[in-house]
């Protein structure tokens, strides 16, 4: 009887243990498995401050931005910690990493190029317009008026010198969109920025005649310095959009892409435009009083 | 009930006794221009809209009788002038020859002394207080959408001459081409003065009733004016910037400087064109009337039968008046070739363009020639016509009109007032006394124009 009772209870004992498994928690989605296993998120960020995207705040090494809260909020939907790495040497150079697992994601307004897919998966959730910050006496040396239907033609064949990060997406967008222009790669945008506004003939060379990125970083630049509205022009391109994207590899595409798709959709509030970003982030865009 | 009808009957007759008493200069300055800056002051920045609406609509019902007025007393002075059976060959060549050339030396004094005071005031070099307030006022404003589906048409377009050869005279007349209008009059009156009277004077009959009813309904539309001016000074000064205002008082001063030269070269004008005979029967100096009339109303046409008025009871001989008066405040809009020459002036300093005597040559010219485009276009409308310009002396044009316009509502009223004056000059120096026997003549002086003396004392001096 006794035996008979053993047995039972022995039996029982299996089928409860088979029926409901003892970590209950752990993940089936083995590239989730694997952050929840090792406890942190692996984030690549570009080697540069964008301000409001992401930035290290003035005398600290607190990293700051709407892509590093896009970034940490992703992770304690995870239930983990975060750790950004900015050890990338360019935009490209960042894509290339995320796509050979160096990084669970790579984020930090990465625009979509052709090559930068043969390099990885993006999942879009910007959409900024292509623009140009130009200088007006160029603009006028074209003869067209800029209400003119025929004005983005014009300009876009013009022959103009157009300045903005090297090994970027733009240097690539230039290439494309502005057939006869030559593009001038500049270390970061700082200097490209420099290179238009406060050039000088006779220590600066030859001077350029735009500079080329999304409109939020072209609008900032006169919204810092009103002045600037003077000399030059912001050019907003409706028609060429840039998809700013957050890369994932191969295994993270399979993994990772629906929750991160999710997480965008319920919590981030679906693809954003350069409009929502100036307006959400309006103490970084207003005019400065000096 | 009755009480009732009868006390919005007093009402209406009190609004409509009163308007025409503010239409008067002096009222526009001690009461109208106050009370609209107080109700500018106070009004919401979202009603400005409709306070402009309403007086663009009202502009529009001023606006309304210029047409016809202009097209028949154009037909009707030059059939007279040119009439081979009722003036001598040399009657008619003095009066082309003196208007043409006092056109001419108008629109030559007017670039010129606009370029004089312009580079006396220097509009255009800012302080960087200055910069930076224009710099704040165009961000966003003067950003280029490319790939967007133009909403503003180009505002380049070509020049003046293609736009003054008449096509149908009523089809321009219905669409506001003025320009054409005023040509398609000329070649119509010239046809009129080769034929026989009695094959022309139904015409004529016509033309004079549409005359006389349309310088009737100026009248009554003119009583609006005080409302206008209300409704657009309250709307303006509700939404203008005044940084931008004081950033560009250089170029503000330039303009309202220009506006009282030009009265004083007027008043020295009338003075030594017209005899003290002529002047013996005037109380006040009709120069300045017509300077405050269309200071006062910012618009130069309003100014038409005070000078009208004042010529023919100076004895001066009313079909030349009456052609030198429309046609020279119409076509050489002496004002818009004074202010375009400042603000190409302004921009040219902006863009920190060097301005040597070959240049300031060429904006006296391109000055003239877009100030004579503005012809037909009234108030702001007037303001793009620098453009071409600007696109000569690759200026950037944008950003330039941003500010121009920004400002306009202040600098309509002293460009009004320089046409006005000016063209009262025109009118003085191109007119003579006409003959005793003329003057009696009465298919020469009653046009029916301003024929009521009750109604034309209703301006100062008329």
């Amino acid at each position: 009887m006794v035996r008979l009772l053993l047995r039972f209870l022995f039996t029982a004992l299996c089928a409860v243990l088979l029926l409901f498994p003892l970590q209950v928690s752990a993940a089936e989605n083995s590239f989730i498995d694997e952050i929840q296993q090792r406890g942190f998120l692996k984030v690549g960020l570009p080697p540069y401050n964008t301000p409001p995207a992401y930035y290290l705040e003035p005398g600290s090494e607190d990293l700051q931005g709407y892509d590093v809260d896009l970034a940490t909020g992703l992770a304690e939907k995870l239930g983990v910690d975060i750790q950004f790495d900015r050890s990338s040497t360019s935009f490209n150079d960042l894509v290339q990493r995320v796509g050979a697992d160096d990084f669970d994601i790579a984020i930090g307004k990465l625009g979509l190029t052709y090559k930068r897919l043969f390099d990885a998966f993006p999942i879009q959730y910007l959409s900024f317009r292509h623009a140009l910050l130009a200088d007006r006496s160029f603009i006028s040396s074209l003869g067209t008026d800029p209400d003119d239907p025929k004005f983005g033609d014009v300009l876009r064949n013009a022959k103009m010198r157009v300045g903005s990060i090297e090994n970027s997406t733009w240097e690539t967008e230039s290439r494309a969109n502005f057939p006869n222009a030559e593009f001038i790669g500049f270390k970061n945008w700082s200097s490209a920025k420099k290179a238009l506004t406060n050039h000088d003939a006779k220590s600066d060379g030859l001077k350029i005649d735009a500079i080329y990125r999304d409109a939020t970083e072209i609008k900032p630049i006169v919204y810092e310095k009103p002045v600037l509205s003077l000399k030059f022009v912001p050019i907003l391109f409706d028609d060429i959009i840039d998809r700013k994207s957050i890369y994932l590899s191969e295994k993270g595409r399979v993994g990772f892409s629906d929750f991160l798709d999710n997480y965008l959709k319920r919590e981030w509030g679906g693809i954003k435009s350069d409009k929502n970003i100036l307006d959400d982030f309006q103490a970084f865009y207003l005019p400065s009083d000096s | 009930m009755t009480a009732a009808n009868q006390s919005g009957k007093s009402i209406y007759q009190w609004i409509f006794s009163i308007l025409p008493l503010l239409r008067k200069p002096r009222n526009f300055f001690f009461y109208i221009l106050p009370f609209s800056i107080i109700l500018g002051r106070f009004i919401p920045t979202s009603t400005a809209a409709a306070f402009n609406d309403a007086g663009v609509a009202m502009v529009q019902i001023i606006a309304f009788p210029a047409i016809p007025l202009v097209l028949t007393a154009v037909m009707i002075s030059i059939a007279n002038i040119f009439s081979v059976s009722e003036r001598s060959r040399e009657d008619r060549f003095r009066f082309s020859s003196r208007f043409v050339v006092s056109l001419s030396i108008a629109l030559l004094f007017g670039s010129v002394l606009a370029l004089l005071l312009s580079l006396y005031q220097a509009p255009g070099v800012l302080s960087p207080d200055a910069k930076l307030s224009i710099g704040r006022f165009m961000l966003d404003v003067t950003d280029i959408r490319v790939g967007e589906i133009p909403i503003v048409e180009s505002t380049v377009k070509g020049l003046w001459i293609t736009s003054i050869i008449p096509s149908n005279i009523f089809a321009d007349a219905s669409s506001g081409q003025t320009l054409k209008v005023i040509s398609g009059s000329i070649l119509a009156g010239l046809a009129i003065s080769r034929l026989k009277r009695d094959l022309t004077q139904p015409l004529i009959t016509l033309l004079r009733s549409v005359n006389t009813i349309s310088v009737q309904l100026l009248y009554i539309v003119l009583n609006l004016a005080p409302l206008v001016l209300i409704c657009l000074i309250a709307g303006a000064v509700s939404t203008i910037n005044a940084e931008i205002v004081v950033a560009l008082l250089n170029f503000t001063i330039c303009v309202f400087l220009t506006a009282v030269a030009s009265l004083g070269v007027s008043r020295l004008v009338f003075r030594r064109f017209t005899s003290s005979r002529e002047r013996a029967g005037l109380n006040v100096n009709p120069v300045d009337s017509v300077f405050l009339l269309s200071l006062s109303t910012g618009s130069s046409m309003t100014a038409y039968p005070l000078m009208f008025q004042t010529l023919k009871s100076m004895g001066r001989d009313v079909s030349e008046v009456e052609a030198s008066a429309s046609l020279s405040l119409l076509i050489a809009r002496l004002g818009n070739v004074t202010y375009n020459v400042i603000a190409i002036v302004f921009a040219l300093n902006l863009y920190e363009v060097a301005l040597t005597p070959f240049r300031l040559a060429e904006v006296a010219a391109l000055g003239i020639v877009t100030g004579i485009s503005a012809a037909g276009l009234t108030g702001v409308a007037t303001v793009p016509t620098i453009a071409v310009a600007l696109l000569y002396f690759q200026v950037p044009a944008p950003p330039v009109l941003v500010l121009l316009l920004a400002i306009d509502p202040i600098l309509t009223l002293p460009r009004a007032a320089t046409t006005g004056v000016l063209a009262m000059s025109i009118s003085v120096i191109s007119s003579v006394r006409s003959s005793p026997a003329s003057d009696s003549n009465p298919s020469n002086t009653n046009l029916g124009l301003l024929a009521q003396s009750s109604e034309g004392s209703a301006f100062e001096g008329g």
